[in-house]
């Protein structure tokens, strides 16, 4: 068995309007759990909140974990499944510039379109910003194709690179999150901020 | 135990039982297009009929053939010591449970080239660069190795040999496909078996 767009032949609409139901579900997710709130997503960076990376990395690993049982139990067939391929030189470059952007901007993109559905202000000016820098990489591409297309990994995932198994990788991984969230959970005590639920 | 713990817990446990079940550990596809068509085009990636019917004669088993012909087509005759996978069993399961049988050697074949063309490009994506297509299929090991037939006065050494092979495993072709299908079927059973036990687990 595998994804359903590989087990059924849908036409171009019903995909888009699949996507659409499943954009809106995850916008509204992300609106309820307080993401359109740029201070609330800045709180990564200044430690004050770490919801973020609890949220993010949860899902990941819940997915990962998901998936791979429903593979082992025949259910998933996770070589039909997609797998990004990897650009090593523009995925960091990419990385550093959405990085300064998020900061600077107080949105990711998904989280600045959430909070420009409910009509926040700054998030106009990102949604315009996110334009404009679309636009100036659309206009300037031919310059730095060539840094673009370099360093291709393939679609290679971690495992594969370390040459270690799928299961343990995913067992240190899941180490590291939990690691990770109690690392979180003591930046948000020592870096206490006033609650601002009220005001979002 | 605060939600996080509890979480944290949940998953650490899940993650255990993963790293302990032996998961196929998947290879991705793994090539810019034009590297993959580079590839194919590269004479390198196909064995002749010929080689082919060396490594039969010789009774080698570090390779393995795979037939991608349907099931009645197999059954019908094949080279000895193939494996039948057809080909859209080839694309709809996981081609590592058929690459990765520990065999140095994987020569994939159809009746010509278009289909073990297509899964060779599949293999070498996933990188398992020890598959070859047989080029001119089946068509051509007729044409090669069944029909061939000396003409002339004086043999060379290599010509010998050349023959010799052919008529080996034009011999070994011609007694297992005239088994009656019962006990073809148990040739291709016991085929199918032996590279059931290569798949392996833990690895």
């Amino acid at each position: 068995m595998g994804p359903i767009s590989s087990l059924i032949t849908m036409p171009g609409w019903l995909e888009m309007l699949i996507a659409l139901l499943i954009g809106t579900g995850f916008g509204f997710a992300l609106e309820q759990a307080g993401f359109s709130s740029s201070r609330k997503l800045v709180g990564m960076f200044y430690g004050y909140d770490t919801t973020v990376l609890k949220v993010f990395f949860t899902a990941a690993i819940v997915a990962l974990v998901g998936s791979q049982f429903l593979s082992y139990f025949g259910l998933l067939n996770l070589s039909q499944v997609y797998v990004n391929e990897y650009y090593a030189g523009a995925s960091i470059i990419g990385g550093i510039i959405m990085g300064a952007g998020f900061i600077m901007g107080g949105y990711c993109p998904g989280t600045g379109l959430s909070a420009l559905s409910i009509g926040k202000i700054d998030a106009v000016v990102f949604a315009l910003g996110g334009f404009t820098g679309a636009f100036l990489f659309g206009e300037t591409y031919p310059l730095i194709q060539n840094f673009a297309n370099g360093s291709y990994k393939g679609a290679e995932k971690i495992d594969e690179a370390l040459g270690i198994s799928t299961g343990l990788f995913i067992f240190l991984l899941i180490v590291a999150a939990a690691g990770m969230f109690w690392i979180g959970e003591l930046a948000e005590k020592k870096f206490a901020r006033p609650d601002i639920t009220g005001e979002i | 135990m605060n939600p996080r713990e509890k979480l944290s817990a949940i998953l650490i446990s899940l993650g255990l039982i993963l790293a302990l079940l032996p998961l196929s550990s998947n290879r991705s596809f793994n090539a810019r297009p034009e590297k993959v068509l580079e590839e194919i085009l590269d004479p390198e990636i196909t064995v002749t009929a010929d080689q082919t019917a060396r490594l039969v004669a010789s009774g080698d088993n570090s390779f393995q053939l795979i037939d991608l012909r349907s099931r009645e087509e197999f059954r019908a005759f094949n080279i000895p010591g193939s494996v039948n996978i057809p080909y859209n069993e080839f694309l709809d399961t996981d081609p590592h449970q058929i690459l990765k049988n520990g065999k140095s050697i994987n020569i994939l074949y159809s009746n010509g080239d278009i289909y073990s063309n297509y899964a060779v490009t599949i293999a070498r994506g996933l990188r398992y660069n020890n598959t070859f297509a047989m080029k001119g299929g089946l068509n051509e090991w007729f044409n090669t190795v069944m029909n061939s037939a000396f003409s002339g006065e004086r043999i060379s050494a290599r010509e010998n040999a050349l023959y010799e092979a052919r008529f080996r495993a034009r011999k070994l072709f011609t007694e297992i496909n005239s088994l009656p299908d019962s006990l073809k079927q148990k040739f291709i059973e016991s085929k199918r078996l032996a590279a059931k036990k290569l798949d392996g687990g833990c690895e």
